[in-house]
């Protein structure tokens, strides 16, 4: 059969596994949705909080399935052997990594649409058709950094411990970043460790899409910066697999 | 050395280090078109190793590896190789049917998908997710998605572990339908029993080395001569130095040996031992010349 039919096959095969997993659906679904409902919506009270996170709960709801979709996923069935099985039969790694990619992005698109419409009309968020457009382009491009991030620790960790050191980074990196709640509400040598991170950078740029930002410019580059280290890692990652 | 894109394995020197353990000290082998091929050795023998460096999991530290005429683990001949891994498992929540249409996909030209259940014995399954299937269930979809592609070279990584005896035969029959189709099998096995039915070729391979290789029938005959088994309290090596005794090993109370001339043996053993009892005498088999190969009492898990 054709490499398209073998394409189309592992994506459905993919968004399948993640639909039927209700460990992997629930957090990375309502975790997202339910704090933006309390800290954005309630607690905003139809101010400019209830943009501003969404914004940066935008980015936090698409890092769940990049990061747990790639890391825990890549590593349990690394573990199971069935990657081995997959290096064994004729297809390309990357079908296998794209498919991924797609069932990422089907899961991080529902989160967000739930999002946007929590933040749209309960939150009293307002924006251009346009800029809607934007910020989803936007949030779901921060897919990629974030899947690669996770692949390197697919590769690198085993399945338990891949469960534990995806959640630390996960959560770590959200808060750091700034997509709980703004950074400047933190001691300044916190504001200085968030400024390296991956989360921070795409948070600003989302920001600076609905005019709270300082540019989004700068930011970007640095998250395309952050996507070609990661990729380099997960290269490294996946060489090492051969033994 | 020029590749033969017909001949499905040639090894030439291969030798695989890990660390400083050597895993493979030095492979030479040939495998043509057709046949089904057992690779026999005891735990930690080399042939899980072999088998990777086949499939392009592993490379040699030195020597050379071909499958159909190139490097394993090409494109060109991974469309032709199906395999069955040990230690593997398919993701829990798909479906039986799911996953052999996965694998299908992967192949220029599969089966349909209800043949490789059927090969698999999985008609009443196919809508079934793969982790509510029991072991020998689930040997059995690995079974069938290794076949689902046509493939002329399939690599059975000890099929039959976990499978009840209704099922391993069942899967025997399946196997020996695939050779008489012109489908290249190799097979590792833990069941000497399975290596002798099914075979027609054996290759044992003992601390990395290549120790014996032959028509099954062959290797069955190495040993030649008769087994004794006995209940006695002569020490293995009293026995052991009867001059035509080729071998002698405790097996559980009892002392099998192997002798080629049973008469005498057991002359000298009712001379030394009068308290000797249940004495049997029977022909030798494959276990019998695994067992004089390898010292080893059985293969053991592949390593």
């Amino acid at each position: 059969m054709s490499l398209l039919t073998a394409l189309s096959r592992e994506c459905a095969a993919e968004t399948l596994k993640l639909l039927r997993a209700p460990e992997f659906l629930i957090p990375t679904l309502a975790f997202p949705v339910l704090f933006y409902s309390i800290f954005g919506v309630m607690m905003g009270r139809g101010g400019p909080q209830a943009a501003y996170l969404l914004a940066t709960f935008g980015v936090f709801a698409v890092m769940g399935p990049a990061m747990f979709g790639f890391g825990v996923g890549v590593a349990m069935e690394k573990d199971r052997g069935w990657l081995d099985l997959k290096r064994v039969a004729p297809m390309p790694v990357w079908v296998y990594l794209v498919s991924k990619l797609f069932g990422a992005l089907i899961f991080a698109s529902f989160t967000l649409a739930i999002l946007y419409a929590v933040g749209g009309w309960l939150g009293g968020v307002e924006l251009d058709r346009a800029v809607w457009g934007q910020l989803v382009l936007l949030h779901l491009m921060v897919t990629l950094p974030f899947a690669l991030l996770g692949l390197t620790i697919g590769f690198l960790v085993k399945g338990n411990g891949a469960v534990a050191i995806t959640n630390l980074i996960f959560l770590g990196l959200a808060l750091l970043g700034g997509l709980w709640m703004p950074t400047s509400m933190f001691p300044s040598w916190f504001q200085t460790a968030g400024s390296y991170t991956p989360s921070y950078h795409a948070g600003q740029s989302a920001l600076a899409l609905i005019g709270m930002g300082d540019g989004a410019g700068g930011h970007l580059s640095v998250l395309g910066l952050y996507t070609a280290v990661f990729a380099i890692l997960a290269l490294i990652a996946w060489g090492m697999q051969k033994r | 050395m020029a590749g033969n894109s017909n001949i499905p394995i040639e090894v030439r020197g291969a030798t695989k280090k890990y660390g400083k353990v050597q895993a493979l000290a030095g492979i030479d082998l040939t495998i043509p078109a057709g046949g089904i091929t057992a690779i026999l050795g005891p735990n930690g023998a080399g042939k899980t190793t072999l088998i990777n460096i086949l499939l392009g999991l592993v490379a040699p530290s030195h020597g050379k590896a071909m499958v159909f005429g190139g490097k394993p683990g090409r494109m060109a001949a991974r469309k032709r190789i199906g395999a069955m891994l040990q230690d593997t498992e398919l993701p829990e929540n798909l479906t039986v049917k799911e996953h052999l249409a996965l694998f299908s996909a992967y192949y220029p030209d599969p089966r349909p998908v209800e043949e490789s259940l059927a090969l698999g014995g999985l008609e009443d399954l196919a809508g079934r997710k793969y982790n509510n299937l029991s072991g020998g269930q689930k040997r059995r979809v690995q079974f069938a998605a290794a076949v689902a592609g046509r493939p002329e070279l399939v690599f059975l990584d000890e099929p039959t572990t976990g499978l009840d005896l209704d099922a391993r035969q069942t899967l025997w029959q399946v196997v020996q339908g695939l050779a008489e189709e012109g489908v290249t099998i190799i097979l590792t096995t833990h069941y000497l029993e399975e290596a002798d039915r099914l075979a027609d070729r054996i290759v044992v391979i003992d601390r990395g080395t290549l120790v014996a290789d032959g028509a099954t029938a062959e290797i069955r005959a190495r040993v030649g001569g008769k087994k004794v088994r006995c209940l006695t309290e002569l020490a293995t090596e009293n026995v052991e130095a009867y001059p035509e005794v080729r071998s002698a090993l405790r097996t559980g109370r009892y002392l099998d040996i192997l002798t080629s001339d049973e008469v005498s043996t057991l002359r000298s053993l009712l001379a030394q031992d009068e308290t000797i009892s249940d004495v049997s005498v029977s022909g030798t088999g494959l276990e019998d010349a695994f067992r004089a190969l390898t010292g080893k009492t059985e293969t053991g898990d592949l390593s």
